[in-house]
C-alpha cells in the first residue's frame, strides 16, 4: 500500500488519480490543488463565460475514495523526508506526482488590477464574464486560446467592441497560408464587433485605483478597457525549483520520473530531458500519466512516446482541423489546395516526401485517413491528396477524437432512437473523449430527434443490444442441435433426466438465475442459459490430463450444488476423461480417435496440467503407443472448436513450471503456439467457471470477453481485495498481526499476513468453494493469488510483498 | 509369452502403464508397472523459503491434497523443533480424518466398484428380493425399502432410456468376471448414487477448516490459520453433523457392501487372488488419550505373530530400474522405450519407470489400509481389534484372507468405519480443550532467530499408506527436499535383484479371460487405490538423516 500524492487540480491530475485507483484500489491517493474547486475540465472554460455551462457541469468525476485538499498552494518539497508544504499544511507521500500544468504569461504584474485577466482557470473565466460587460475588450495574442475566447465574447450581447492585438501578421500559427488566414479573418470581422490590429503591442498603461484607465498600443488607444492576455504559457514549477532538476519544465525521463525517484511530473509542467518535449494536449497528458503509473505500480512498462496530435478550432463560420506529427518542424514543403468559392483550404506539410502535418479549413477530408497517413509514414501520393478532397461527404467533422462526422451522428441518432446525450453513450463516445464537441453533439441530437421514425418501438440501447444477442444465441443453439453427439441425452428427455436426478424445476431455475448473474448477463438471458444448458451435451468434450495432480478434476466432481452439478456433469458430454471413464487402454483410445476424426471443429478440448517440453516431451507419455503429452495435445487440439486450459498449470505451467522449471513445462497456449486458448486459472479452479465458460461459448459462439491473460472477464475481472468479506476491516485499519491472535479470531484483514488479494483477480469471494462452505480468506489464511501467472515464484507465501522485497534486498547487499 | 500393454489405466489418479506377460492360458507370468509422468516438485522446492514448502508441496497431488500439505509443514516444524498447540493438532487431524473417509468412499464406489458391479444386470433385479437380500449383510440396511429400489431401478432405466450411460458407458458389461446377482448389483448401484452426494458433502467437512478442497490453505508453520472457524460453534456443529451423516452411510451401506463382496467373491479370496508378497509396513500414528489410532510395525511373509519394530534407518531407496542416474540419483535419466513403444525390461538393468524404488530392509513392502489393519490388529490395538473381529466373523474369513484384491477393499472399509468413530473422540477433545479456555492455534516463533541450518522429517499414515517428507535447510533456504509416498512403495519398479513390488507381485498368477478386456488386471491394480502424481519423486542423496526421528 502506498500513499500517492498528486499536486494539481486539472485533467491530468484527475486522470492520474482515477487510473491509479482503478488499477490499485488499495493505494491511497490524495489530490492537492491550489484552486477552491474540485478538478474540472479546462477545455470548457469558454462555456463558463457565456454561461452555457456551470462549473458543476464541467467538473471531472473522481473515484469516491480519492481524497482532495483544496486551496493548498504548494510552496516547497522536502524530498528527503518525502513531504510537501503549503503555507499552513504539510502532506507526506510515498510517491509524489506533480501535475500543476502551466501559468499564463503576463507582461507585468496583474494580480491587483481589476480589469486585466488571463484565461487559465474558472475564477478567471468568472472574472472575465463579470468585468468585461460594456467594456472595450482587448485580447492580446492570436493563438488558439485567444481565438476561441474571441469567438465566445463575440456572441455575448453586452460586449460591443473587441480588439485583438496581434504582435505579428498572422493568426493561429505562423505556418498558416494566406488563403486560410483570409477565411479566418473574414469570419471574425463579419459581425463588425471585432477589430484586429496586426503588428501591434502595448506600449503604455495608466493605472489608477487598481484599474487601468488608459491603454496605449503602437497603433491604438483604449479608455477603461478590459484586457485579456493570451500570449503564451509557462510550466508552473516555481515551488519545485529548489528540489528538482528543471529547464523550462521539470526534467523527467520517458517514464516521467524526475531527478528524485519518488517524484514524477506529468503534463504541461514536465519536460522530457531526452527530447525537450513539453505536452500541450489532453491526449499527451494521459499518455504521460499512463507511463508514470506503469512505473509507479510496477506494471508492464509503458514508455512515453509522442503520438500524432489533433487540434480543432470551431467557430460559427469555419472549422479548423490541425493534424500534426510529433516529428513536425518548420522545415517543410507545403501543398495547398484551396477553393475560394467553398471557403475551403487543405494545407499539407510535407518533408522528405512524407506527410508531417495537415491543416484544413472547412475541409471535408477524413481526419482518420490523415492521421493514418502520418502514422504509416508512407510516401505521399500528391494526386491522391487532390482526389481525396471530395472523399468524405459526411458533412462537418463533429468529433475529432472519434472521427465522427455530422451524417454519421445523425444516422446513429435516428437508427437507435437516441433522445439525449446520455443515451448516445452506448453507441458512440463522441463528445466524451476530450469533451470539446459535447455541446455541438447535444445540438445535433436535438435537431435530429424529429427525424426518428415514430414507429420505432421505444427501447433502451441495452434492450436493443440484448435482443440482437438473444437472436444470435437462438441461431447458434439451433446449429448445435443439428449435431449428433455421442451423448444422447437430449432436450426432449431433459425432464426425464431431471426426475432421475431428483431435481425440482424450481431448484434448476434458481441455479440458472445464479449462473446468469455470475456471468454478468442481464436477467432476460436466463431463458437462453436454460436452453444452452439443455444443449450442452451437443458438444463432445475431451478432457486431457497432462502434467497435473488431478486437482481440477477432483474439484469438478466435487463441485457445489450436488444434484444440479451432477446433472450438468451428465449433460456435458465428457466423452474422454481418464479419471472417470470406465474404459481403459485400447478401448479408451478408440473413443478418443473417434471424436478427433468424426467431430472435427465440433468438439471442445479441456486441458488440465502443464505441458512438459523438455526431453522432447518424454517426461510424460500416454497410451499404448506412448505418445508424449505434447504430441497428444497437438493431435487433440488440431481440430478442436475451442480449447480451454483449466487450472493454473494448463494456463501457464503453474507449479510445474515454477523455477527452475525442471521439465521445461509451459501452458497449453504456449505449447500450441496459439493465442486463442481460453484460460481458467486457479489451483484448482472453481468448477463454476468451467461450466459458465462452456455455456458462454455455446450461447455466444465467440469466446467470452477476455483479459490480457485470456481469462474470461466475467469470472476474473474482479479483484479479490475489492470484493473481500474482510474489506471493511482493511478500511478501518484492523489487521491480523500474527496467526491466531485476537484479530484472527475476529476475522480482521489478512493483508499484514501476506494476503495477496490486492494482486489477484477472480470471483472466489463471491462464489467460494465446496458448496459455498468457505474460501482461503475465510479460513484465515489469505489469498495466494493462484489465478495469477508465476504465482509460486511471486505470491505463494505468507509475507507482504514489500517486506519480502526489503528482505531480499537486504540479503543481496 | 505374449505381452499385454494397458495404458492409460483409467479410474486412477495419474499416468500409469501396466505391461503383463501371459502364457498360453493367458495366466500372468510377469508384470511391469510404470509411472509415466515426471514433474520434479522436489527440484522446484529447492532454494525456497522453508515456510513456503507446504503450499507448494501440497500440489504434489490434488487427490491426497491435504496429506502433502500437512506433511510438508510438519517436517519444517520438525526441523525447527516447533511444537504446535493441541488445538492446531486436532484441527489438522479433523481435516486428515475427513479426507480418509472421503478418499476411501470415492475410491470404492466411483473408481473401483465398476470392476465388481455389472450395472446393466441391476435392471433385472427383483426389488422385493433386493430388499430381503440386503438383510443378509446388515440388520439395518441403508435406504432399503422395496419402493426405494423400485425408484433406483426406475432411475437407472430412465438414465439408460435418456440415452446417457455417463460413467458407465463402454464398460466391460457381461464380462465373466462379474459375479453378483441382479439384486446384489442393484444394492451396490443404489449406494453408488448415494455416494455421489456423500462425497460432495464430506468435502465440505474438510473445507470448513481448510478453506477449500482440493488444496486446502489453512495450515501454517506453527499451527493453523482457521481459528475463527474453530471458535465458531456453528462450524463445529456443521462438521459433526456431516460426519454423523457419513457414519450412517458407512455403517449401513459401505460395510455391508464389503460383506456382500466378501461373500460373493469368497472363492477368489480363498484362492488368494491379488495377494502380494506379504511384507507390510505401517508407521502408525494419531495418538488420542492413552492409545493411538494406528500401530507401527513391520510384517514379513504374512507372519502375523512376529511383528518387527519399525526402524526408519532400514528404509533405503534405489533407482536401478528407474529413470534416474545411478551415480547422481537426483538427476532424471530417461532411457526411453523400445521401438514398439513397450517398456525396456529385458535386462535386469533396464530402466522402466519414473517411480523410484523404496525398500525396507532391502525388501519391497506393501503399505496402506491393509498394512495398517494387519499391523494394528496383530499388535492387539484394542480399539481397532473389535472392528476387524466382527467383520471377519460375520463373513467367516481369516486375517490372511484380507491380503487379497477384495480383502484390501474390506480392510479399507473397516478402517473407514473405525475412523468415523474416532472423529467423535477428536471433536470432543477439541471442545474440551476450548472449554478450558485454550484457544491457541499457533506457536509463536521468530524466523530470524531460528536455526539457519537444520533437517526435518515427517511420517504420516495417510489414506493410501505411509507418507514421508524430508527437508534439509541451509542459510534459511531449502537445499534438499524428498518425498516417499504410499504409491511409491506399492507401485515400485524392480531393482537389479528382480524382486517384484506389490502391484507386480499381486498381478502374477492372475488369468485374463480376454486380453482385449483386461478387467482382471484393472481390478487388482484398483484395489491398491493408485495415485501416480504422488508416487513419482527423486531421491535426496545428500545428508538425509532418519535415525533421530521419533514417531509420535
Amino acid at each position: 500500500m502506498m500513499r500517492i500524492v498528486i499536486i494539481g487540480g486539472g485533467i491530468a491530475s484527475a486522470y492520474l488519480a482515477n487510473s491509479i485507483k482503478k488499477l490499485s484500489s488499495y493505494n491511497e491517493v490524495l489530490i492537492v490543488s491550489d484552486e477552491k474547486y474540485l478538478p474540472y475540465n479546462r477545455i470548457h472554460l469558454c462555456s463558463l463565460i457565456d454561461k452555457s455551462q456551470t462549473l458543476k457541469n464541467i467538473s471531472l468525476t473522481l473515484d469516491p475514495t480519492i481524497k482532495v485538499e483544496l486551496e493548498q498552494k504548494i510552496i516547497k518539497i522536502d524530498k528527503k523526508n518525502k513531504k510537501i508544504f503549503s503555507i499552513n499544511s504539510m502532506f507526506s507521500y510515498d510517491t509524489l506526482i506533480i501535475a500543476t500544468g502551466s501559468l499564463a504569461k503576463v507582461p507585468f504584474e496583474i494580480q491587483n488590477i481589476n480589469n486585466v485577466s488571463v484565461f487559465r482557470s474558472a475564477d478567471e473565466a468568472f472574472k472575465i464574464a463579470k468585468n468585461s460587460i460594456d467594456k472595450e475588450v482587448v485580447i492580446v495574442g492570436a493563438g488558439p486560446i485567444s481565438l476561441e475566447l474571441l469567438e465566445t465574447l463575440n456572441h455575448i450581447e453586452s460586449i460591443h467592441s473587441i480588439t485583438l492585438l496581434v504582435r505579428h501578421k498572422y493568426l493561429y500559427d505562423k505556418t498558416l497560408s494566406a488563403q486560410s488566414l483570409k477565411i479566418i479573418e473574414e469570419s471574425y470581422l463579419k459581425s463588425g464587433k471585432i477589430k484586429i490590429s496586426y503588428e501591434d503591442e502595448i506600449v503604455e498603461t495608466k493605472i489608477e485605483n487598481n484599474k487601468i484607465i488608459e491603454l496605449r498600443s503602437k497603433k491604438l488607444t483604449f479608455k477603461n478597457p478590459f484586457i485579456i492576455f493570451g500570449i503564451g504559457i509557462l510550466p508552473n514549477i516555481e515551488f519545485a525549483k529548489d528540489s528538482l532538476e528543471y529547464d523550462k519544465g521539470i526534467l523527467t525521463d520517458t517514464f516521467m520520473q524526475t531527478s528524485d525517484k519518488h517524484i514524477y511530473a506529468v503534463g504541461e509542467c514536465a519536460q522530457i530531458k531526452e527530447t525537450n518535449f513539453i505536452a500541450g494536449h489532453v491526449k499527451e497528458c494521459t499518455l504521460q500519466a499512463n507511463s508514470a503509473i506503469s512505473k509507479i505500480l510496477n506494471l508492464e512498462e509503458k514508455e512515453f512516446e509522442q503520438e500524432v496530435s489533433i487540434d480543432m478550432l470551431k467557430v460559427d463560420c469555419f472549422d479548423l482541423i490541425d493534424v500534426r506529427s510529433p516529428t513536425f518542424t518548420c522545415d517543410f514543403e507545403k501543398i495547398i489546395i484551396s477553393s475560394d468559392r467553398e471557403k475551403r483550404v487543405d494545407e499539407y506539410y510535407i518533408k522528405d516526401n512524407k506527410l508531417i502535418r495537415s491543416i484544413g479549413i472547412n475541409s471535408n477530408i477524413d481526419v482518420g485517413y490523415i492521421q493514418n497517413m502520418i502514422e504509416q509514414n508512407e510516401d505521399v501520393d500528391v494526386n491522391s491528396l487532390y482526389e481525396n478532397r471530395l472523399l468524405s461527404e459526411k458533412g462537418r467533422l463533429i468529433c475529432g477524437c472519434e472521427h465522427l462526422y455530422h451524417k454519421d451522428l445523425v444516422e446513429i441518432i435516428t437508427q437507435n432512437d437516441i433522445r439525449d446525450f446520455f443515451e448516445l453513450k452506448d453507441f458512440s463516445n463522441a463528445g466524451r473523449v476530450c469533451g470539446r464537441c459535447k455541446q455541438m453533439v447535444e445540438k445535433i441530437i436535438e435537431e435530429s430527434k424529429s427525424l426518428i421514425s415514430p414507429n420505432i418501438p421505444r427501447k433502451t440501447s441495452e434492450e436493443i443490444q440484448i435482443e440482437k444477442e438473444l437472436k444470435k444465441i437462438e441461431r447458434r443453439i439451433d446449429k448445435f442441435n443439428k449435431l449428433h453427439p455421442y451423448n444422447q441425452l437430449t432436450k426432449d428427455n431433459f425432464d426425464n433426466a431431471l426426475k432421475s436426478m431428483d431435481i425440482a424445476t424450481k431448484e434448476l431455475n434458481s441455479w440458472i438465475s445464479m449462473i446468469t448473474a455470475s456471468m454478468q448477463l442481464h436477467p432476460s438471458f436466463e431463458g437462453s442459459v436454460g436452453t444452452a444448458l439443455m444443449s450442452l451435451n451437443r458438444i463432445p468434450i475431451i478432457w486431457l490430463e497432462l502434467s497435473d495432480c488431478s486437482g481440477n478434476s477432483e474439484a469438478f466432481i466435487k463441485s457445489t450444488n450436488p444434484s444440479i452439478e451432477d446433472l450438468i456433469f451428465d449433460y456435458i458430454s465428457l466423452d474422454y476423461h481418464e479419471l472417470l471413464m470406465s474404459a481403459s487402454s485400447n478401448e479408451s483410445e478408440t473413443i478418443l480417435e473417434n471424436i478427433i476424426n468424426n467431430q472435427k471443429d465440433k468438439y471442445i478440448l479441456i486441458v488440465e496440467g502443464a505441458v512438459p517440453l523438455g526431453l522432447d516431451g518424454k517426461f510424460l507419455r500416454i497410451g499404448t503407443h506412448a505418445e508424449t503429452g505434447v504430441e497428444l495435445l497437438k493431435r487433440c487440439a488440431k481440430d478442436a472448436a475451442l480449447i480451454m486450459g483449466v487450472g493454473s498449470c494448463a494456463c501457464n505451467g503453474g507449479v510445474v513450471a515454477a523455477a527452475p522449471n525442471p521439465t521445461g513445462a509451459v501452458g497449453v497456449s504456449e505449447a500450441l503456439e496459439r493465442d486463442d486458448v481460453i484460460n481458467i486459472p486457479g489451483c484448482p479452479t472453481n468448477p463454476i467457471n468451467i461450466v459458465g465458460t462452456l455455456l458462454y461459448y455455446l450461447m455466444f459462439e465467440e469466446l467470452p470477453a477476455l483479459d490480457k491473460h485470456n481469462r474470461p472477464l466475467w469470472a476474473y475481472e474482479g479483484r479479490i481485495h475489492d470484493n473481500c468479506e474482510r474489506r471493511g476491516h482493511y478500511e478501518l485499519g484492523e489487521f491480523v498481526q500474527e496467526w491466531g491472535d485476537e484479530g484472527a479470531k475476529k476475522g480482521y484483514c489478512l493483508f499484514e499476513m501476506g494476503c495477496k488479494g490486492p494482486y489477484a483477480f477472480a470471483n472466489c469471494p463471491t462464489m467460494k468453494f465446496n458448496d459455498s462452505t468457505s474460501w482461503p480468506v475465510q479460513a484465515g489464511h489469505g489469498c495466494m493469488a493462484c489465478t495469477e501467472k508465476n504465482f509460486f515464484d511471486k505470491y505463494a507465501n505468507e509475507r507482504k510483498i514489500e517486506n519480502e522485497k526489503a528482505e531480499n534486498e537486504k540479503s543481496c547487499h | 509369452m505374449k505381452k499385454v500393454v494397458i495404458d492409460p489405466v483409467t479410474r486412477i489418479e495419474g499416468h500409469l502403464r501396466v505391461e503383463v506377460e501371459v502364457d498360453d492360458e493367458n495366466i500372468i507370468q510377469e508384470a511391469y508397472v510404470s509411472g509415466q509422468l515426471f514433474r520434479g516438485i522436489e527440484i522446484i522446492l529447492k532454494n525456497r523459503d522453508p515456510r513456503d514448502a507446504g503450499l507448494l508441496a501440497g500440489r504434489i497431488c490434488g487427490v491426497c491434497t491435504n496429506s502433502h500439505f500437512r506433511a510438508a509443514v510438519s517436517c519444517v516444524e520438525d526441523a525447527y523443533h516447533l511444537q504446535i498447540p493441541k488445538n492446531a493438532q486436532i484441527i489438522r487431524d479433523l481435516m486428515t480424518m475427513a479426507l480418509f473417509i472421503q478418499d476411501h468412499v470415492v475410491h470404492f464406489y466411483h473408481l473401483h466398484s465398476l470392476d465388481f458391479v455389472d450395472v446393466t444386470k441391476a435392471l433385472q433385479a427383483d426389488t422385493a428380493l433386493t430388499s430381503k437380500t440386503a438383510y443378509t449383510y446388515s440388520d439395518n440396511p441403508f435406504r432399503n425399502s422395496k419402493s426405494h429400489y423400485e425408484n433406483v431401478k426406475q432411475k437407472l432405466k430412465t438414465f439408460v432410456d435418456s440415452g446417457k450411460l455417463g460413467p458407465f458407458s463402454n464398460g466391460y458389461w457381461g464380462h465373466k468376471e462379474y459375479k453378483l446377482t441382479p439384486e446384489q448389483n442393484l444394492i451396490i448401484f443404489s449406494h453408488y448414487l448415494d455416494a455421489l452426494k456423500f462425497q460432495t458433502n464430506i468435502s465440505k467437512a474438510i473445507a470448513i477448516f481448510g478453506g477449500k478442497t482440493p488444496h486446502p490453505q489453512s495450515i501454517v508453520v506453527g499451527g493453523i490459520s482457521s481459528v475463527a472457524d474453530m471458535l465458531n460453534p456453528a462450524r463445529l456443529n456443521e462438521y459433526i453433523f456431516i460426519i454423523k451423516e457419513s457414519k450412517e452411510f458407512i455403517d449401513r451401506a459401505y460395510i455391508p457392501d464389503m460383506k456382500l463382496l466378501a461373500t460373493a467373491y469368497r472363492h477368489e479370496i480363498k484362492a488368494g487372488s491379488g495377494r502380494a508378497n506379504g511384507n507390510f509396513i505401517s508407521v502408525g500414528g494419531y495418538e488420542f488419550d492413552d492409545s493411538k489410532l494406528f500401530e507401527s510395525g513391520v510384517i514379513y511373509n504374512h507372519d502375523f505373530t512376529n511383528i518387527d519394530a519399525f526402524h526408519h534407518d532400514k528404509i533405503s531407496e534405489k533407482v536401478d530400474r528407474a529413470w534416474y542416474r545411478d551415480d547422481n540419483q537426483e538427476e532424471p535419466f530417461y532411457t526411453d522405450l523400445n521401438k514398439d513403444a513397450t517398456l525396456k525390461t529385458e535386462k535386469n538393468s533396464d530402466k522402466y519407470s519414473w517411480i523410484k524404488a523404496p525398500r525396507y530392509d532391502d525388501k519391497p513392502m506393501e503399505c496402506g489400509p491393509l498394512a495398517r489393519v494387519l499391523v494394528s490388529y496383530s499388535k492387539q490395538n484394542r480399539t481397532l481389534k473389535p472392528f476387524v473381529d466382527t467383520f471377519l466373523k460375520e463373513v467367516d474369513l481369516e486375517l490372511i484372507d484380507l491380503s487379497t484384491t477384495v480383502g484390501r477393499n474390506a480392510a479399507r472399509a473397516i478402517e473407514t468405519q473405525y475412523i468415523a468413530e474416532f472423529i467423535f473422540k477428536l471433536t470432543s477433545n477439541l471442545l474440551q480443550n476450548i472449554k478450558y479456555y485454550d484457544t491457541r492455534t499457533w506457536t509463536k516463533y521468530d524466523f530470524d532467530t531460528l536455526a539457519k541450518e537444520s533437517k526435518g522429517r515427517s511420517f504420516f499414515e495417510v489414506p493410501r499408506g505411509i507418507l514421508t517428507h524430508f527437508i534439509n535447510i541451509k542459510d534459511k533456504k531449502i537445499v534438499n527436499y524428498s518425498v516417499i509416498a504410499p504409491t511409491t512403495w506399492n507401485a515400485t519398479p524392480k531393482n537389479s535383484d528382480n524382486q517384484k513390488g506389490p502391484y507386480e507381485e499381486a498381478l502374477v498368477g492372475i488369468k485374463i479371460e480376454d486380453t482385449k478386456k483386461p478387467l482382471e488386471v484393472l481390478k487388482v491394480i484398483h484395489s491398491f487405490d493408485p495415485c501416480l502424481a504422488c508416487a513419482v519423486h527423486i531421491i535426496d542423496t545428500k545428508e538425509k538423516e532418519l535415525s533421530s526421528y521419533k514417531i509420535k
